[in-house]
């Protein structure tokens, strides 16, 4: 059984009051341990299939199934908990807490689940290190560059060792040196932790390196 | 939240008129129903429960009053109710015709039609009617049971309940104040599970439904108690059940004010409940662990940081000018030294001064900062404010009452009419009663008295100098020179030493008041002994006497027959003493003879009552009903000091507490403070508040960051207030603040701290504070995951 899939989905933005659909009937299945990269044209809603796929936003119609269970179906504090405990997210920007350091950040998601605070920060530490930024845990997000930024923020969406990585143009903002690095890191924690991930990306040279590839395009999407 | 796509449109300035029109509808009914006396029909028409039922029904049965065969006093009023409820139904109307359907949407069925609509939109409705049971429901319920509780709790349980009732031993009862605490508490917290019960079923606020609650439900109860305070029919209906209830409201002076501070605390705590479950909402449970909470609280705004407290309270205790100036100089002096220090770090390696010159700036303060601060600061202002100006009220509230109560007994047992000749009996009796620890029998007249200067009408009082010092604190405001025992002795009174010191001073006096005619006697006469009397202070002064002075008292009530017809009692006595307590009006109208004086110049058996010192002055009502009670009742009877000097004291509380609301405001300026610096953190935070979400806090979560934020806030601008504002009475009680003894008859400010008062005084700072930020807190959690999220 797949281990994500959505049901005939159904999602549109308003851009200059108008409606734009970018998910029709939308119905796909992703697999346990799968990394799946997604491709297509900027404002085709990419980032939008995205966050209904982390429940960021709830879709207009349709379900969206985690292991079988229809996620939107939840009440709130379910639905946040699902977020922290299954899903890890990754953006273009790194969205670290600007009043925290690198260690509180990446430690974050498991204090919001209210863990032993030293546990937290021992796996966190691990974690940084691991990613190459174990000289750096005591600094502030301003005090890192955009690829250290990056990578903390990517260590924050593993801390809780989710069952998916979702990642939103994790190098869009990063040269192609820096983003490559990025890159491996991902096939790295797909490879070595089994975790099941989605990139969006406009770099079609990554694109074409995962294993399964999506387009999407005039609300549907196609495998590529 | 996802608000459904409404099919209604609302015209505005309608919707604002209308409401307008109906209000000046309202109004008119109001005056014109309250002038016609149609409250009352309209209460007895109805029963009681309706009559808080909104101006329809009001108006409906009140104009058939009118216009049917009608009171005959209502002159204004067919004609105005009629105009009112025309005007109130017309602005109903120009509401309703403010809200219209709006036009169906143009577009043609979207590529989604048909298909299921996601289970969170699907399951939402409009309107909940077990929400406003719950809200509604739990206001009235928390008002009944207040009433009842406070009923029951204070009066004893009615006997006719068929419990036993402690009859004996003085415990049938609770002090009403406490009852009243105890009834408060409960209908508070009923009040709270109801809100919290309502909101997290309905998981959403139901401001609607909250609304139509409190109207509909919650107002009839405090209105029916205005009014039976208004309205003899009412008052006589229900004045003797509910008198429990009326006399602690009535302790403030003004009933009315009383049952509507109580009906707004119990709103308050029902607004509580309703945030608190919409918080637990979207878990059903309410999760009171704040760690993660205070955690990111705490970063967002460092309030207690030792600057900012430190500052702060300086600024409460000496103003904003000094501490601003040494703050200035301070940063001047510190920039100063920076941009020296930088400039040499400069001419030897500029790179480093450039970095030198960035950590200065991170340094500075963001507006947010400021705003706390200024929060903060407001917040302690008005605590302060509150605990200084309550604790100097309740000061000459405590001087007051004490130098009343050192004067007038606590509670006082006489008849209802004549004397009190078997008072020795009685005192028997009474002395078993619990928590009476001493008593005196007296006697109270009015009578003038006479000296050789001056004439003045005053109250005489015939005391039993062995016991009066176990009720009052005449025996210890005997100034020196005077002395209590020498009523009974009058001989030991000393001589007068009015003009001058030597020792023939009473000898030349009695010469010099020897008959001229007969001439100078070779030796002044023994004189007979005359019994002694204690004056004020402020009437030796216009009497112009010293002890062992001669005074004429003169009684316009027991006449002899002389000569002429007949003329007033007069009796000669010698001041055997001068006492002072403190109070004007006791100090000059105030004279103490000996009790068998007074009976034998009165002509009385016994005395006109029985003065009593109860254990605790606050519990002196309940005691004095129990006097009444072995006393075996009419037509004995025993009023306590409150009774005794209500007007006083009732007026002191109605000046305290307005003062407390007046004072009050600084405290709800300051939560607009609070409410403009939280939303600014709000706006501020927005991307963070996103990120938070995604990262799996729930929404209650977010709510409660922004809360424990503005609490954070509240608390350490109440505690600053509370060290200023105790710092500052201690300085008035040490110190003191000298006071001009002709005006106040008291040399300085008193202070008196009282705990409760100063505790609430920051619990109400706390709330408010907490009230104030539940609407920026709630804003925040409505901030959509993706809205910050965007890309920029």
């Amino acid at each position: 059984m797949a281990l994500l899939s959505i049901r005939n989905v159904f999602k549109s933005y308003f851009l200059h009051g108008k409606r734009i659909d970018v998910l029709r009937a939308v119905s796909l299945d992703i697999n346990a341990g799968e990394l799946v990269s997604m491709v297509g044209a900027s404002g085709a809603g990419k980032s939008t299939f995205l966050h209904v796929l982390g429940t960021l936003d709830a879709p207009a119609a349709g379900e969206v199934l985690f292991d079988g269970r229809s996620v939107f179906s939840m009440n709130d504090a379910e639905i946040a908990e699902f977020r922290n405990r299954t899903i890890g997210f990754v953006f273009q920007s790194h969205y670290l807490l600007p009043e925290f350091t690198a260690l509180e950040n990446v430690a974050m998601p498991a204090l919001i689940q209210r863990r032993d605070r030293t546990g937290a920060y021992t796996y966190a530490r691990e974690l940084l290190e691991r990613v190459g930024l174990g000289s750096r845990v005591d600094h502030r997000p301003g005090e890192l560059s955009g690829g250290e930024a990056q990578r903390v923020a990517l260590a924050r969406a593993l801390v809780l060792k989710p069952a998916v990585l979702l990642a939103d143009e994790p190098t869009g903002n990063l040269d192609p040196t820096t983003g490559e690095g990025i890159h491996q890191l991902l096939r790295d924690v797909n490879r070595d932790l089994g975790i099941t991930a989605v990139i969006v990306t406009h770099n079609e040279t990554l694109a074409r390196s995962m294993p399964r590839r999506l387009r999407l395009a005039g609300g549907q999407v196609s495998e590529a | 939240m996802h608000p459904a796509e409404r099919q209604t449109d609302y015209r505005w300035p309608l919707l604002w008129a209308g409401a307008l029109v109906a209000l000046v509808g309202a109004a008119l009914l109001g005056v014109a129903i309250s002038e016609s006396e149609a409250w009352a029909e309209v209460a007895g028409a109805l029963g009681l429960s309706l009559v808080g039922w909104g101006g329809l029904v009001q108006s409906f049965d009140a104009g058939a009053l009118a216009l049917g065969p009608g009171p005959a006093g209502a002159i204004a009023g067919p004609k105005m109710l009629v105009a009112g409820t025309l005007v109130w139904l017309a602005g109903w109307g120009i509401i309703a015709s403010g809200i219209r359907r709006a036009p169906a949407s143009t577009e043609g069925p979207s590529p989604a039609a048909g298909s299921t609509l996601y289970p969170r939109l699907a399951r939402y409705r409009d309107f909940y009617w077990s929400t406003l049971g719950a809200y509604g429901g739990g206001i009235l319920l928390a008002e009944l049971v207040m009433l009842l509780l406070q009923t029951v709790l204070s009066s004893g349980v009615p006997s006719d309940l068929g419990v036993a009732a402690r009859e004996s031993g003085g415990g049938a009862s609770l002090p009403p104040t406490i009852a009243f605490a105890i009834a408060l508490v409960v209908g508070a917290g009923v009040a709270f599970a109801s809100g919290f019960v309502g909101a997290s079923r309905a998981q959403r606020l139901s401001l609607p439904e909250a609304t139509i609650g409190v109207f509909y439900l919650g107002l009839p109860v405090p209105i029916l108690l205005s009014l039976m305070e208004r309205v003899p029919s009412l008052q006589l209906a229900l004045g003797y059940r509910l008198r429990e209830v009326s006399y602690v409201a009535g302790l403030l002076g003004r009933p009315e004010l009383g049952y509507w501070l109580v009906f707004a605390a119990l709103v308050l705590s029902l607004v509580l409940g309703i945030n608190t479950g919409f918080i637990a909402a979207g878990s059903g449970r309410v999760d009171l662990r704040l760690g993660f909470e205070l955690f990111v609280a705490r970063r967002h705004v460092a309030v207690f940081r030792p600057s900012l407290l430190l500052g702060a309270l300086a600024v409460l205790m000496f103003g904003i000018i000094p501490p601003l100036i040494i703050y200035f100089i301070i940063r001047g002096a510190e920039a100063a030294v920076e941009r020296t220090r930088v400039k040499s770090l400069g001419l030897a390696d500029p790179l480093a001064a450039a970095s030198a010159q960035h950590r200065m700036k991170l340094h500075e303060q963001s507006p947010t900062m400021m705003m706390t601060a200024l929060s903060v600061g407001g917040v302690g202002v008005g605590v302060m404010a509150l605990i200084i100006v309550l604790s100097v009220m309740s000061g000459f509230e405590a001087d007051l009452q004490q130098k009343i109560l050192g004067t007038n007994a606590h509670a006082v047992v006489s008849k209802y009419a004549g004397e009190l000749p078997e008072y020795a009996k009685v005192m028997e009796q009474v002395k078993r009663v619990p928590g009476v620890v001493g008593q005196t029998p007296f006697i109270i007249n009015q009578v003038m008295i006479a000296s050789e200067g001056n004439v003045d009408g005053v109250i005489i009082k015939g005391i039993d100098p062995h016991s009066v010092g176990s009720v009052t604190d005449l025996p210890q405001n005997i100034l020196p020179g005077g002395d209590l025992d020498h009523l009974e002795h009058p001989a030991k009174i000393l001589p007068s030493r009015a003009l001058d010191d030597d020792e023939d001073a009473p000898t030349k006096k009695l010469r010099e008041e020897e008959d001229p005619i007969i001439g100078k006697a070779s030796k002044p006469s023994k004189p007979a002994v005359l019994p002694g009397i204690i004056v004020g202070r402020e009437l030796a002064a216009s009497l112009r006497v010293v002890v062992g002075d001669r005074v004429n008292v003169v009684s316009p009530l027991g006449t002899e027959l002389g000569p002429s017809g007949p003329i007033p009692k007069s009796r000669a006595f010698r001041v055997a003493g001068v006492f002072y307590s403190g109070m004007y009006e006791y100090d000059s109208k105030f004279v103490y003879i000996l009790l068998s004086e007074a009976q034998d110049f009165f002509a009385l058996k016994g005395a006109t009552g029985i003065e009593l010192k109860v254990a605790d002055i606050d519990d002196a009502r309940r005691i004095s009903n129990q006097v009444v009670r072995v006393l075996g009742g009419y037509p004995y009877r025993a009023r306590d000091w409150g009774e005794m000097n209500k007007n006083l004291f009732s007026a002191l509380r109605l000046e305290k507490l307005v003062m407390g609301i007046i004072l009050s405001i600084i405290i709800i300026v300051a939560a607009g403070l609070i409410v403009a610096t939280v939303i600014m953190l709000v706006l501020e935070k927005r991307k963070e508040i996103s990120v938070l979400k995604a990262l799996g806090v729930p929404d209650g979560g977010i709510v409660k960051i922004f809360l424990a934020e503005g609490l954070q806030i509240g608390v350490a601008g109440g505690l600053l207030g509370l060290f200023s504002g105790l710092a500052w009475c201690l300085f008035i009680e040490k110190v003191g603040i000298k006071l001009d003894p002709e005006v106040y008859y008291i040399p300085a400010l008193p202070v008196r701290i009282e705990p409760v008062q100063t505790a609430l005084s920051v619990v109400i700072a706390v709330l408010v504070t907490y009230l104030a930020s539940i609407y920026p807190a709630l804003k925040a959690s409505s901030v959509e995951p993706v809205e910050g999220l965007k890309a920029e």
